[in-house]
């Protein structure tokens, strides 16, 4: 019984350990130590380790995306082929609900709105107005929160009405409120002020708004999990900050960090500045890379789609993808001139891109 | 070569190495921990991780009451490990899991219906509706994957039969000849089709898109096509026909377009002019393609098998059969598992991708299923004597 056949391995028993082996041959986990053998009694090394625990995890990624299910191994590989949607103007950011698209118009419908797009075939589906100056954009509470650039304020949208004008939940956020995040509680606000604001959500309007100071220029923001993090454009650093705002680790990126993604793992931080990437470990700070070429110029926002990371280079007007898992280059492709790619998110399946200067949206 | 030597006393070995460890650093009041079920895991940093695969059905302990911490893993233990890991991964992270949706009908009577009203054909889903070509009445039809609902249907798509959704726009082709391509933005309200290619090669049935062009099997004209879009139309196509029988369907890998010769009785992959670059010699047959992320799944329509090959070299890992198969074709994938359509028996044959181990075979009515798709979370597919679409 020891000499076996399973499968190529003349050396594996055809017993119960025989489809394990089989298992992780054909998904291409191992590759046998011959073509016909696998020395299956030999013991493992942390370096073979490393090896097998690597193709595993890329392997279940790559079959457990959505990606996957809809036969959509292929990404765009120019910006004739990528899909535009027309949206208002100068989109700012664009979020994902999970089914619809939800994208701040700086200057949309005049004085700023809030388009909403299905993500499922592009289709704008409908334009919320009364939205000064919308920029920063987060979904939660089974709502979309648009922060108000020139005049402080947090607008709310209940996505089961009819499109109409917003509703300002919150006033006296710090000068210029631009990103947003929220932490299963609170909002939060960065602004140039230099202030970021946690509002409050309370049972009437408006919420309870709380301004820390004691910053350079707060760019953006990313939650965990566990903490927020603000980019500090003008000290070049990513601020781990406590729940009442203060600063309890500063990690040092690159110049002018922009708008930072987090991946599960790491956080990912565009330095507008400095064209490159820094990829930061939240739990101990660590930075563990910095990030030049595959068309990174002036990095500004990022996204995550569960296996890639999507930056995109505001005046480069390219979208550079990596593998997040290595941080590896898969390449870039350009959105077109002058159409300046300022924010991304994922619907899950497919990136969406707001390009600044062509009032649209690109799907990658 | 001895067989699996962690057989020999692993609690004794273990608990010297323990007392070596404790004494190295001074902890000897953590000698025996209390980690779950596992008397000989400390309850340290590491047991929250033993535990995790103990509760993942990764480990099952070296005994109900033991884990054998410090004994070294044999490759054919990390087997065991590893490909559990990825089939719970797999099934707990799948749209189907968070939907709890861990059935799959196994009779007619369970199957979700849907008339599409003509002859369908290819079929490809958007992440929220699915398109389905009608081959006689030149139509596609829209289908809400949520509830089944027909949503809308396009006309003047004569002879369609492949889809693919790329681009933000659905992609069908047209089995004329000379083969055609049409588009649809299914943003705009239905109507009409557009052509943006009508000389392709003749009979156009397979279809593929590979980032950039869209690639078309064309079935009398022994060739391949390849649309390249541009700012106008008609959109540049070339077509290459060197080395090709009687080419089906086409299946991208995330770098080279494949295509299934069924004339040829073989696959081949090709560069980025059309060219072939490798032959995979499978069964009797092969019409359609599809990859799961590392290996591609050639249903042989003639013998009534499935010939399994890596991509990355070609090799074949195994030729399927059985598990009811009768003319096998249309096949898909959804993350875990293999469908594929069996037109000679009205079934359809499912199995686990990550092993190749057959999951069942499941009647679809006297309805001749021909192809399929997922949706994330369903199989649809297309019946083509009843006009019916099923979702499994």
């Amino acid at each position: 019984m020891l000499l076996g056949n399973c499968g190529p391995f003349t050396d594996v028993a055809a017993d119960v350990f025989c489809p394990f082996v089989l298992e992780i041959f054909y998904l291409g986990i191992t590759t046998g130590t011959t073509a016909t053998t696998y020395d299956p009694a030999s013991n493992v090394t942390r370096l073979q380790m490393a090896a097998f625990l690597s193709r595993t995890v890329d392997g279940v990624l790559k079959r457990g995306s959505r990606r996957a299910s809809l036969d959509q191994f292929w990404s765009a590989q120019n910006s004739t082929v990528l899909a535009i949607t027309t949206v208002g103007s100068s989109p700012e950011i664009v979020k994902s609900d999970g089914k619809d698209l939800w994208v701040s118009n700086f200057f949309g419908n005049g004085s700023g709105s809030v388009s909403r797009v299905r993500a499922s075939d592009g289709k704008l589906l409908e334009t919320w107005t009364g939205a000064d100056s919308a920029t920063g954009v987060v979904i939660a509470m089974g709502r979309v929160l648009v922060s108000g650039y020139s005049n402080s304020q947090l607008y709310s949208i209940d996505p089961s009405q009819a499109a109409g004008a917003v509703t300002t939940v919150a006033s006296g956020l710090g000068a210029n409120a631009s990103r947003l995040a929220f932490d299963g509680a609170r909002v939060w606000a960065a602004s140039s002020s230099p202030t970021i604001s946690i509002i409050t959500p309370t049972g009437s309007i408006p919420w309870t708004v709380t301004n820390v100071g004691g910053f350079g220029l707060p760019a953006g923001l990313v939650f965990d999990g566990a903490n927020i993090w603000a980019t500090d454009a003008n000290a070049g650093t990513l601020l781990k900050l406590s729940s009442a705002g203060a600063v309890l680790q500063t990690v040092t990126v690159g110049a002018a960090p922009n708008f930072p993604t987090y991946d599960g793992s790491n956080i990912w931080v565009p330095n507008n500045g400095s064209g490159s990437v820094s990829v930061v470990r939240p739990s101990t700070g660590a930075v563990l890379a910095t990030i030049t070429g595959n068309g990174l110029t002036d990095p500004a926002g990022t996204a995550f789609d569960g296996q890639r990371i999507l930056v995109t280079s505001l005046t480069g007007n390219a979208l550079s993808l990596f593998k997040a898992a290595d941080f590896s280059p898969l390449g870039f492709v350009s959105t077109g001139a002058s159409t300046n790619p300022k924010a991304a998110c994922s619907d899950g399946a497919n990136f969406w891109i707001a390009l600044n200067s062509a009032s649209a949206l690109a799907r990658l | 070569m001895k067989p699996l030597s962690r057989r020999k006393s692993p609690r004794r070995i273990a608990g010297a190495a323990a007392v070596l460890l404790a004494l190295a650093t001074g902890a000897a009041s953590v000698l025996l921990g209390n980690c779950g079920p596992f008397t000989d895991v400390a309850a340290d940093v590491f047991c929250p991780f033993v535990l995790e695969i103990f509760y993942l059905g990764i480990t099952t302990g070296t005994t109900a009451t033991t884990y054998d911490p410090t004994s070294n893993v044999s490759r054919l233990q990390m087997a065991a490990f590893l490909s559990r890991t990825v089939d719970g991964v797999l099934n707990r992270g799948s749209r189907r899991a968070a939907l709890d949706q861990f059935f799959t009908p196994t009779t007619t009577n369970a199957l979700s219906v849907v008339t599409i009203g003509t002859d369908p054909k290819g079929l490809r889903s958007d992440g929220a509706d699915l398109w389905v070509a009608g081959n006689s009445a030149g139509t596609v039809t829209r289908v809400r994957t949520s509830d089944g609902k027909v949503l809308e249907t396009w006309s003047s798509a004569f002879a369609a039969w492949s889809v693919v959704v790329a681009m933000g726009k659905v992609f069908v082709d047209g089995e004329t000849s000379p083969g055609q391509l049409y588009r649809i933005d299914p943003t705009q309200t239905a109507g009409a089709v557009t052509i943006v290619a009508s000389n392709l090669g003749n009979a156009p049935i397979g279809l593929a898109f590979d980032g950039a062009r869209i690639w078309t099997g064309n079935n009398s004209g022994a060739s391949v096509s390849i649309v390249t879009p541009g700012a106008t139309l008609p959109w540049t196509v070339t077509t290459a026909a060197s080395g090709f029988t009687n080419p089906w369907g086409l299946e991208f890998d995330g770098s080279n377009v494949w295509v299934a010769d069924a004339g040829a009785g073989r696959v081949f992959k090709l560069d980025a002019s059309g060219a072939i670059l490798q032959t995979v010699t499978v069964g009797l047959s092969p019409r359609y393609l599809v990859f799961d992320g590392s290996n591609m799944w050639a249903p042989n329509t003639g013998d009534n098998t499935i010939t399994v090959f890596r991509v990355s070299n070609g090799n074949v890992l195994q030729t399927l059969t059985g598990n009811g198969m009768s003319q096998p074709q249309g096949p898909a994938f959804d993350g875990q598992r293999i469908l594929v359509a069996n037109s000679g028996n009205d079934s359809v044959s499912v199995w686990k991708a990550a092993d190749l181990t057959p999951l069942g075979n499941f009647p679809t009515g006297p309805a001749a299923p021909v192809y399929s798709a997922s949706d994330g979370v369903h199989f649809w597919v297309s019946l083509a004597n009843n006009v019916l679409v099923a979702r499994f």
